[in-house]
């Protein structure tokens, strides 16, 4: 696959696969996938696998929602912290009320099919 | 950083923020109003005909209201053309950019007088399509994708923030509390009611009596937005304008004895998601801006008598009373709960009433902010006056913090 793009990154997810891209100069790990470097501006990379594990780096649980969304509230959003580097954002499934997770928590990806697309979601381990 | 050539405010304007005062009306009319008030305002007197160059800050009239080319529209309908109009879009921090641009416009030697303006309409649409509407700050794919919310940004923030020091919930409420009582004394802001007194209307109406303001505050009339945020830790969606004009420091006195200095101005970018920033408890691009300008201006943190910053909920107050330097890290909201950022605390923060009770129409909130330091440095800022002001500071974000925007005034 060539092109470290949104819709590369998309095509990854409807596999059941998280990946990112890591700068080849300094390591630098990116999720979602970048074309440039944002560290030290290289632009040498390659795909890497990121492992479906993580905790929780701050998190919310929205009661007034986008109108996408309206159907499904409460629901949670959080940052997560993948294991090995990166954060990505995702829904937090489970979790209707502020207290049922809290910052580390520790989540597991949970890769969610809507439509033709492939949600990269988390739940609780 | 550093500027060829001083530039002072001359005069300024502002429509009162409001959900219903301009429900007739259009952006063109709301920024009008403003911009008339502001040559009105000066005391030597000045003519339109005088202001060389506009600067327009609108987030998104494209979305609130389908017109788009907004800057052109304004000249136009002040009756300015042909002179150049350039709109500036950084989603909340629209106008606050807006003023760093007319600053640079005349410090280039490029213009001697320059209009600068902010401006939205936002109560077109209902509150989900407003919602939809803010998220477009945010990053688009990656975080409004995954399901966030503008406010459940800042609430990610909060919990963040919470986590890590100990702050918690009773501490953002005392900054509702504070900026609601300072809006009561603003004629122009949204929300002209102490809580206490919205508390005891509101439970009338329910048969319920709180017996302090924390008592209404956690109650069901006081709703969870996105948790740990409730309705009154959020600024409310407000329709307005204001408008300041700009003069260099050479003929500023042409206009007025008392003209109002830019002293420095500073400005920074930071990553769109949240998930891409190593520290989630402040905002680096507030701290960057601030440092430019605490540097061009030679004052520091401590100098600051009074300062508008972006309290677009309240969680926000916390980091920017923190990112500034008026409070060491973590100690935004004990400081809030103490009473030091009050009317008459070490640090007044919000004297108007903030984002949270003046009121945020978006793109016009950076340009209201300088109003606010204007009649703050010339002592015309009526009940809600600072004593012995010398150097104000205004702070203006975009979003989450991807953009962040600074100015420190001084007489």
């Amino acid at each position: 696959m060539e092109g470290f793009t949104v819709k590369a990154f998309h095509d990854f997810l409807r596999e059941n696969k998280i990946m990112g891209s890591r700068c080849k100069d300094c390591e630098g790990v990116n999720l979602p996938p970048r074309p440039v470097c944002p560290v030290c501006g290289g632009r040498d990379l390659e795909w890497v696998e990121i492992r479906g594990k993580g905790v929780v780096e701050a998190y919310t649980v929205i009661t007034v929602p986008l109108t996408k969304m309206s159907n499904r509230c409460p629901y949670a959003v959080g940052v997560v912290k993948m294991d090995g580097g990166p954060s990505v954002s995702g829904l937090i499934l489970g979790v209707t009320e502020g207290d049922d997770v809290s910052v580390g928590s520790r989540v597991v990806a949970e890769f969610v099919k809507e439509g033709d697309e492939t949600v990269l979601c988390f739940r609780q381990t | 950083m550093k500027l060829s050539k001083g530039v002072a405010i001359v005069g300024v304007g502002m429509t009162r923020f409001h959900h219903k005062t301009h429900a007739e009306k259009t952006s063109r009319e709301i920024f009008v109003e403003a911009a008339l008030e502001a040559v009105d305002s000066v005391d030597n007197g000045i003519q339109l005909g005088d202001v060389e160059a506009l600067f327009v800050g609108n987030f998104s009239s494209d979305a609130f209201e389908k017109q788009g080319h907004t800057a052109a529209l304004m000249a136009d309908w002040l009756g300015l053309t042909p002179k150049a109009s350039t709109r500036i879009e950084d989603a909340c921090a629209s106008s606050g950019v807006a003023l760093n641009m007319g600053v640079f416009a005349i410090a280039s030697g490029a213009y001697d007088v320059v209009l600068v303006g902010g401006v939205e309409k936002m109560r077109g649409l209902g509150t989900e399509e407003v919602t939809d509407t803010l998220a477009m700050a945010a990053d688009g794919l990656y975080e409004v994708g995954a399901g966030f919310t503008f406010p459940g940004l800042y609430a990610a923030l909060a919990t963040a923030h919470f986590d890590r020091y100990g702050s918690n919930w009773e501490q953002l409420a005392s900054i509702a509390i504070k900026n609601h009582h300072n809006g009561a004394l603003n004629p122009k802001a949204h929300f002209q009611s102490e809580i206490m007194d919205t508390a005891i209307r509101r439970g009338e109406r329910r048969g319920m009596a709180f017996k302090d303001e924390i008592d209404f505050l956690s109650s069901s009339l006081n709703p969870v937005i996105a948790y740990p945020l409730r309705l009154f830790d959020c600024c409310p969606i407000s329709d307005g304008a204001a408008v300041v004009l700009l003069a260099s420091e050479e003929i500023a006195r042409r206009f007025t004895d008392t003209p109002v200095y830019i002293k420095g101005i500073g400005q920074a970018s930071d990553t769109m998601a949240l998930h891409d920033r190593a520290d989630l408890t402040m905002l680096r691009a507030t701290r960057l801006a601030a440092l430019e300008a605490y540097r061009m201006a030679g004052v520091e943190a401590c100098d600051i008598d009074v300062a508008d910053v972006h309290d677009c909920f309240t969680i926000a107050e916390v980091l920017a009373t923190e990112d500034l330097g008026f409070f060491p890290e973590g100690e935004g909201g004990k400081a809030a709960c103490e009473g030091r950022t009050a009317l008459d605390g070490d640090v007044p923060v919000n004297p108007d009433g903030g984002l949270k009770a003046k009121g945020h129409p978006v793109g016009a909130t950076g340009t209201a902010m300088a109003y606010e330091m204007y009649k703050q440095l010339r002592g015309e800022a009526g009940k809600r006056q600072v004593d012995d002001v010398k150097n104000g500071l205004s702070h203006n974000v975009g979003a989450s913090g991807a953009t962040a925007v600074v100015q420190i005034y001084g007489r």
